[in-house]
């Protein structure tokens, strides 16, 4: 269960899956070394991420792999939608793959923040821990990410 | 207007991420891993259990037991040693001063599987349910009424060679720790060192607990679902 938050969280930053799997196994050890440290009483999810994320921002860091993460959707159609037309797939397919290439330019304090809260689906105290900000400065974070995105993406993109 | 939040959660689930690589295996297996019963440990073990088995591997490398002098779940502190002490095989039990279950000195959580103790004792903030007799104990129940570390409450002292494993309880938010097989070493306040029997210890609610007994993970773990 940790296993697998964890590499999509590396994964999430680096775009890469070697760089991911380095990025996790990493973020285990330095976990497992520090787990005298670990405060009991508090979640120790945030607590994990926050050491993988960290590892995998590093590793993208020494990479200088300043260009945009690359990212890749489904392209299909979701579970229970009912089958829409031709035309409608087109569209839903390309508002998708725009939104992705839109988080993909955030800065990375924003992309980080909508990362974690919506596609690690984190809630805003757990995001907090795992970024090692304030609760406030993700919310800020947050508001200033859909801000951009929002202006990418008007609602009739 | 377009709800961009949901549409950012339905993109995330539809992100291609390779699968999950079996990365935790790079640390080895630990003693307990090959006794894990594979069709139901699997669903309580977390990969964090992986953690315990390095913590206890690396305990064994003399250069490195620095790392694990001292380690603590909830108010319990937890030490590996190389020698365990020497303890009186017949040391009597003494968990505190018995007391009636009503006049336990904080409101106890209590599971619904176990049922009323046939006895019950206090030494300040540590009470303890036995189950059995204090002479044939059957199952030990401990809650410390804070999830604070605090050296005057319990002290566990392992050998370097006992298995640890960090368990997930369902609906108990931090993992637990099991420990099994080698004996060890409990120390309450005010009492002598007594060897224990396996052992499952948890926080929940600001409380540390503990469940000692002749039982297997499988069934700690139940019993302490149970508690609420």
């Amino acid at each position: 269960m940790h296993q697998d938050i964890a590499f999509r969280a590396a994964y999430l930053v680096t775009a890469s899956a070697e760089d991911a799997e380095e990025a996790a196994a990493a973020g285990f050890l330095k976990a497992q070394r520090a787990l005298a440290r670990f405060r009991p009483g508090k979640p120790f999810r945030p607590w994990l991420l926050a050491i993988v994320v960290n590892e995998a921002r590093n590793r993208r860091r020494s990479a200088s792999r300043h260009e945009r993460i690359g990212l890749r959707a489904l392209a299909q159609d979701r579970p229970g939608d009912a089958a829409p037309s031709p035309e409608a797939s087109v569209l839903a397919a390309e508002r998708r793959r725009r939104l992705l290439d839109a988080v993909s330019e955030l800065p990375e304090k924003q992309r980080l923040a909508i990362a974690c809260r919506y596609f690690l689906d984190l809630d805003e105290a757990e995001t907090a821990n795992v970024l090692g900000v304030r609760p406030g400065t993700v919310k800020s974070r947050l508001a200033r990410g859909l801000a951009h995105l929002r202006e990418e993406l008007p609602d009739d993109a | 207007m377009r709800d961009l939040e949901r549409e950012l959660r339905e993109l995330g689930a539809e992100l291609v991420v390779p699968a999950t690589p079996d990365f935790a295996a790079r640390f080895g297996s630990g003693p307990h891993q090959e006794r894990a019963d594979p069709r139901s440990r699997r669903r309580l073990v977390l990969v964090l259990a992986v953690i315990a088995a390095v913590i206890v591997g690396v305990a064994a490398s003399p250069a490195r037991t620095g790392i694990l002098r001292f380690f603590g779940i909830g108010a319990e502190r937890i030490e590996l040693v190389d020698r365990l002490p020497a303890v009186q095989p017949e040391t009597p039990l003494f968990v505190g001063s018995e007391i009636d279950l009503a006049d336990a000195p904080f409101p106890l959580q209590r599971s619904d599987v176990l049922g009323d103790p046939d006895h019950v004792y206090a030494s300040g903030d540590v009470v303890t349910l036995l189950y059995g007799s204090p002479k044939r104990v059957r199952l030990l129940v401990t809650e410390i009424g804070s999830d604070e570390l605090r050296p005057e409450f319990a002290k566990k002292l392992l050998a370097v060679s006992t298995a640890l494993t960090l368990v997930r309880i369902p609906g108990v938010v931090d993992p637990g720790l099991w420990v099994e097989g080698e004996p060890h070493v409990v120390v309450l306040p005010g009492a002598p060192p007594r060897l224990a029997s396996n052992t499952l210890v948890w926080t929940n609610d600001g409380r540390t607990l503990r469940i000692e007994g002749e039982l297997g993970v499988d069934d700690a773990v139940r019993i302490a679902e149970s508690f609420r």
